[in-house]
């Protein structure tokens, strides 16, 4: 096993400015891994920006404190990896094999998106957090 | 993200710029809502300067397609990058959304 080349992470209220944010962690990611094809980039970061923003939009807290959203990337030589952690957040569960739904519907793609984008996806309760696994194989972009 | 709207003659030229994500969509409903009340219902959304869009932003624009179809109009889009295709591409929606290559071709065979 190797170890991932880059990594970054982000931690910051559960609200589309943290998610907005998450564009520069991975302009980040990509500067300390210039291996990684075009391709797998616009895929992974469209996958993490999904659960990510699947988490503003539907996770409850457990309490009365705001849910934290934390998100730690690594690229790998062969592989890029997304954790995603809803902190104050109930447990719930997310439909992983859902389809697309209807064209005119304008909500209810991002869980499919990310089934199409990754090759594995797990959302777990991890104690008290929700936690989202990403990964995705890169490899060198078709001639 | 930023919006523009430019009126030509047969449609309203709507060039956003920036992320089309949770923070820009509800920016793009706002403004296609404006342009249609002010009679504009003939509607290119011009995607060149856009550098991502995610299903929230995919979301706004079927939205807005709704909104300008049911004032009697039609809203495409133009330009798209490799990364705004790929969204329409996985969801299907490319059939809905077509893109043009610029807004001038949007509505030319109308």
């Amino acid at each position: 096993m190797t170890e991932p080349s880059a990594r970054r992470s982000r931690r910051g209220p559960a609200t589309a400015q943290t998610v907005d944010a998450l564009h520069g962690d991975l302009e980040a990611l990509w500067d300390a891994a210039g291996h990684v094809p075009e391709s797998d980039r616009m895929a992974f970061a469209l996958a993490v920006v999904e659960a990510a923003g699947n988490v503003v939009v539907h996770a409850v807290p457990a309490a009365e404190a705001p849910i934290e959203l934390e998100v730690d990337l690594a690229a790998g030589p062969h592989r890029l990896e997304a954790t995603i952690y809803e902190i104050g957040a109930a447990p719930a569960q997310v439909d992983l094999g859902g389809a697309m739904p209807a064209a005119d519907d304008e909500s209810g793609r991002g869980l499919a998106l990310i089934q199409a984008l990754v090759s594995r996806v797990v959302f777990e309760r991890h104690g008290d957090t929700n936690v989202w696994e990403l990964c995705r194989e890169c490899g060198p972009d078709p001639a | 993200m930023q919006f523009t709207v430019e009126q030509k003659p047969t449609f309203a030229h709507i060039t956003g710029t920036g992320r089309l994500n949770m923070v820009g969509a509800p920016r793009l409903r706002e403004v296609v809502a404006d342009v249609v009340a002010d009679g504009s219902t003939h509607v290119v959304v011009d995607l060149g300067g856009t550098e991502f869009m995610d299903s929230s932003g995919l979301g706004a624009l079927i939205g807005c397609l709704k909104l300008a179809r049911q004032a009697g109009g039609d809203l495409r889009i133009a330009n798209v990058s490799p990364q705004v295709r790929m969204v329409l591409e996985l969801t299907s929606m490319h059939r809905v959304l077509t893109p043009y290559a610029s807004a001038d071709e949007a509505f030319a065979g109308d």
